[in-house]
């Protein structure tokens, strides 16, 4: 037996010794797509919610900068390269220039096109004006072979809170700033945009697949903690007539996936820390989606534990997230074209759960 | 009043007998103190046996080519069964590799060996080095077994312990009796463990004490060298990266990695070119999984009897327990306003701690010798 | 001679009826009593609170509730319990110091100060109802 273990293959070594169990944890260059139609099957990377805070003079939060600086450094390892990489929003903590300024630095290490999509935390210090000047227009699409992009500008609010509420802008990115803070207000796409999200929409044909990438989740899960979009039924039903529609999102700081008729929704981690899930503040209720194996519990000793990026494969329209977690075995979790459902690969089924999944 | 006194010691003398009996058959359930109970896989029982012919196949040089080199030449056990002062081992020829010799002491309480972690256990650890061309440099492991099935002393031994003779000794069993000589390397009762464990305010001094607090609170150490309640063994047998070696190859990362994995190397071809290539070596556990999670990362030794193990780190690049602190209070680099490397541990930042607390770390770390231990290293002495 | 007696007596009897709180006896208290000292706690939940979301307990403005929003995953029924990378078995303002240590890069609180039992109102507050699990990991 130990003779012929040495003769196999690190791959099949890995198999046999059971370090990996399906396609879906193999290390991140050893998969195979093994989706129909090779040809239009691409992969990007997606690294949100980097949260750069400024303590002062040249000095930030090292704890955040470093799983930026990882997830950076981990995507440039990739091979095959991806096509692009995404930026789920959350780039600054308090939207200073100092911050922006900071995170896109470390973005520049990137060897691949970037785009980036709004954050509260970007946006409520100056409404996105240095935002965009770093990183473009708030919201826009995009075609990448033969799937139609839409990024929103999804973290808007009322105009009142927005515009009257608060003495200095200083003062309104604080109160947006804390995500448990009962001044805040809730997410929304808006009519305007909403509006062009139809015109824009228009012009795809219904069996195009469709990626709205979003930072709040264009679902209501819990308002407490702005896991939340006023207008999301509205979206919902803007995407509803096409065949294949994913949404992905940031903000929550943590494994979430759903289905809701044809629109299939999956978060992004984010690289600086977890978010508890909603059904762990005993005092509210919330709405979590009942497909989501939860991802293992945050080990507060680890620093980089519970936090990650993501590599998307996109075959045949849809997502398969390899969420890359730092201290943690991977988690894949794909859409299953015969259940109809995003699922995780390894762990969906209640008795494949671990200890760590259960015990929160 | 005779009948009474009569059964009590017929009563006692089964107790006595029962326990004796269980004892030789079973594992000594106590282990040492500050240590928990030794792990034995149940298809490789310890017995007095077993061991003894482990101990003498760990010894004998005649399964290398020169006939010069075993594992003890590098597992010495008076050094703490390493070589110290090595930075790294030398095999047949004083061929060099790439690793510094871990101990075998109290190497049972691993659940991985190497300091990659790419071996299971002690049996499947043990085949490795006698094929490896800078340390026992075999073909393969017939050398071996032609030895084992011919030395009348060997097939004495295994015939006793194991019941076989002839072809039906292989290297499961060869293996099995080194394992099982390298679980009977336990041991506990150090000062610190007297002083944790059973309060005896006497066995460390002041400055070991503050270190112990430098230890949990501002060292966090604990984090990774692992002490609980009952008993500690140092290690949380996980991979990190610490920043040592890796930072030598930083720019290096782009190409070793995509290199590496398209290599895509059977596990020998992995065992040899870790000790052979120096930047594949820096990998760590990388190139037992490749995961981004391992780059750079190796495993956790225990702290026990680390006095005697010097110099520190997989490389041995790091010569005192005082530059081990260092190279920790710099937030992992050796020097320090080095650039960590991109693929840091978490746990990993400056502890700024000031030279007190790192004198007062190092005594603490020289109170975990097992008196066994040191006095294995005395008698080197006495010739 | 007892007149005057019984004069004392029932100025001592008046005297202690003003001073006694409501009630004669010691076991006796009111809804307003209670009332009272809900509000009294609730105090010092709100300046719990008030630390919990501050940038100013460590060094790096990073604040509690950025990674626990209403104190969410402190898990305070569960404590004590055996903590992993402390070594031993602590109680929850242990824990607390840990991350004021490491999360926050600041100091330790003094374990029986007001900040200390303030924060740990404030957890168990939000906490309230569920059910004691001490030492669960």
């Amino acid at each position: 037996m130990p003779e012929s273990l040495n003769r196999m293959n690190r791959r099949d070594f890995l198999k046999a010794s059971g370090a990996i169990a399906l396609a879906g944890t193999l290390p991140v260059s050893m998969v195979e797509l093994a989706f129909a139609d090779s040809s239009k099957n691409f992969t990007f990377a997606y690294i949100s919610d980097a949260h750069i805070q400024h303590i002062s003079g040249n000095s930030f939060v090292r704890n955040w900068d470093r799983g930026l600086i990882r997830a950076v450094a981990e995507t440039n390892l990739l091979d095959p390269k991806p096509d692009f990489v995404m930026f789920g929003g959350d780039l600054a903590q308090l939207g200073s220039k100092a911050e922006l300024d900071h995170g896109a630095e470390i973005m520049s290490k990137l060897n691949f096109k970037t785009r980036y999509v709004m954050g509260e935390h970007d946006y409520y210090l100056d409404l996105g004006e240095y935002w965009s000047e770093l990183f473009g227009p708030q919201h826009y699409s995009f075609d990448h072979k033969g799937v139609h992009f839409v990024v929103l500008n999804s973290i808007l609010t009322y105009d009142e809170w927005t515009f009257d509420r608060w003495p200095t802008a200083k003062q309104r990115m604080l109160e947006m700033a804390g995500l448990d803070n009962p001044n805040g207000s809730p997410f929304m796409v808006g009519e305007e945009q909403r509006k062009w999200l139809a015109d824009d929409l228009a012009k795809v044909k219904k069996d195009t697949p469709v990626f709205v990438v979003s930072h709040s989740p264009i679902q209501k899960i819990y308002k407490g903690w702005n896991f939340w979009t006023e207008d999301a039924e509205q979206v919902q039903a803007l995407l509803q007539p096409f065949d294949k529609a994913t949404v992905l999102y940031g903000h929550v700081h943590q494994i979430q996936y759903n289905q809701i008729g044809n629109i299939t929704f999956n978060s992004v981690m984010a690289t600086a820390w977890p978010w508890p899930y909603p059904r762990s503040y005993a005092q509210a209720e919330s709405h979590m989606p009942k497909l989501t194996v939860p991802m293992n519990r945050a080990d507060p000793f680890f620093e980089r534990d519970a936090t990650g990026w993501q590599l998307i494969d996109v075959g045949t329209g849809r997502a398969s997230l390899r969420y890359q977690l730092y201290n943690n075995t991977n988690r894949t979790v794909a859409f299953n074209t015969t259940t109809g459902q995003p699922e995780d690969s390894m762990y969906q089924a209640e008795d494949k759960r671990v200890p760590p999944q259960n015990q929160y | 009043m005779r009948t009474c006194i009569f059964t009590g010691i017929l009563f006692l003398g089964l107790l006595l007998g029962s326990s004796f009996l269980t004892g030789a058959m079973a594992q000594d359930p106590v282990p040492p103190l500050g240590l928990p109970p030794v792990p034995i896989p149940p298809d490789n029982l310890q017995t007095p046996e077993k061991i003894a012919l482990g101990d003498k196949l760990f010894h004998d040089t005649r399964f290398s080519t020169t006939g010069e080199v075993s594992c003890a030449t590098c597992h010495v056990r008076e050094k703490g069964f390493t070589d110290s002062p090595l930075k790294v081992s030398e095999g047949i020829n004083k061929l060099t590799g790439t690793r510094n010799a871990p101990t075998v002491l109290n190497s049972v309480y691993m659940t991985s060996m190497f300091w990659d972690g790419r071996s299971p256990d002690l049996e499947d650890q043990s085949l490795q080095p006698f094929v490896n061309p800078v340390e026992m440099g075999l073909k393969d492991h017939e050398p071996i077994l032609a030895v084992v099935r011919s030395d009348p002393d060997y097939t004495k031994a295994f015939d006793a312990v194991f019941g076989k003779s002839g072809d039906a000794v292989t290297m499961k069993e060869v293996t099995q009796a080194i394992a099982s000589f390298e679980r009977d390397q336990v041991f506990g009762d150090t000062p610190f463990d007297r002083w944790y464990f059973e309060g005896d305010e006497t066995a460390l001094t002041d400055a070991q004490k503050r270190g112990f607090d430098v230890f949990i609170n501002q060292g966090r150490c604990v984090s990774c060298h692992r002490v609980e309640q009952t008993q500690a063994i140092f290690t949380d047998n996980r991979f990190h990266n610490i920043g040592v070696g890796i930072n030598n190859i930083q720019g290096d990362i782009p190409n070793l990695v995509p290199k590496f994995v398209k290599a895509d190397y059977t596990r020998t071809e992995v065992d040899v070119a870790v000790l052979t290539n120096p930047s594949t070596s820096e990998l760590g556990r990388f190139v037992v999984t490749s995961t981004f999670n391992d780059l750079g990362s190796f495993k956790t030794p225990t702290l026990r009897n680390i006095s005697l193990t010097a110099p520190y780190m997989h490389d041995g690049s790091q010569a005192t327990l005082r530059d081990v602190v260092v190279h920790y209070n710099n937030g992992g680099v050796t020097v320090a306003g080095d650039p960590v490397n991109d693929f840091l541990s978490g746990g990993i930042r400056p502890l700024e701690l000031d030279d007190a607390q790192i004198d007062d770390l190092v005594a603490f770390m020289e109170s975990l010798t097992s008196p066994e231990v040191a006095q294995m290293a005395a008698a080197t002495g006495e010739e | 001679m007892w007149k005057r007696a019984s004069g004392i007596c029932a100025v001592i009897l008046i005297l202690a009826a003003g001073i006694l709180p409501s009630g004669v006896g010691a076991d006796e208290f009111t809804e307003a009593d209670l009332e009272r000292w809900e509000g009294e706690f609730m105090s010092v939940v709100e300046y719990g609170r008030e630390l919990w979301v501050s940038a100013e307990l460590g060094t790096n403005g990073v604040a509690c509730a950025q990674c626990h929003p209403n104190a969410a995953n402190t898990h305070p029924e569960t404590y004590p319990k055996f903590q992993q990378q402390l070594g031993r078995v602590v109680a929850l303002r242990d824990m607390f110091n840990w991350c004021l240590l490491n999360p926050l890069e600041g100091a330790e609180l003094e374990l029986d100060s007001r900040e200390m039992v303030a924060l740990e109102a404030y957890a168990y507050y939000e906490r309230r109802g569920v059910e004691l699990a001490p030492g669960k990991h």
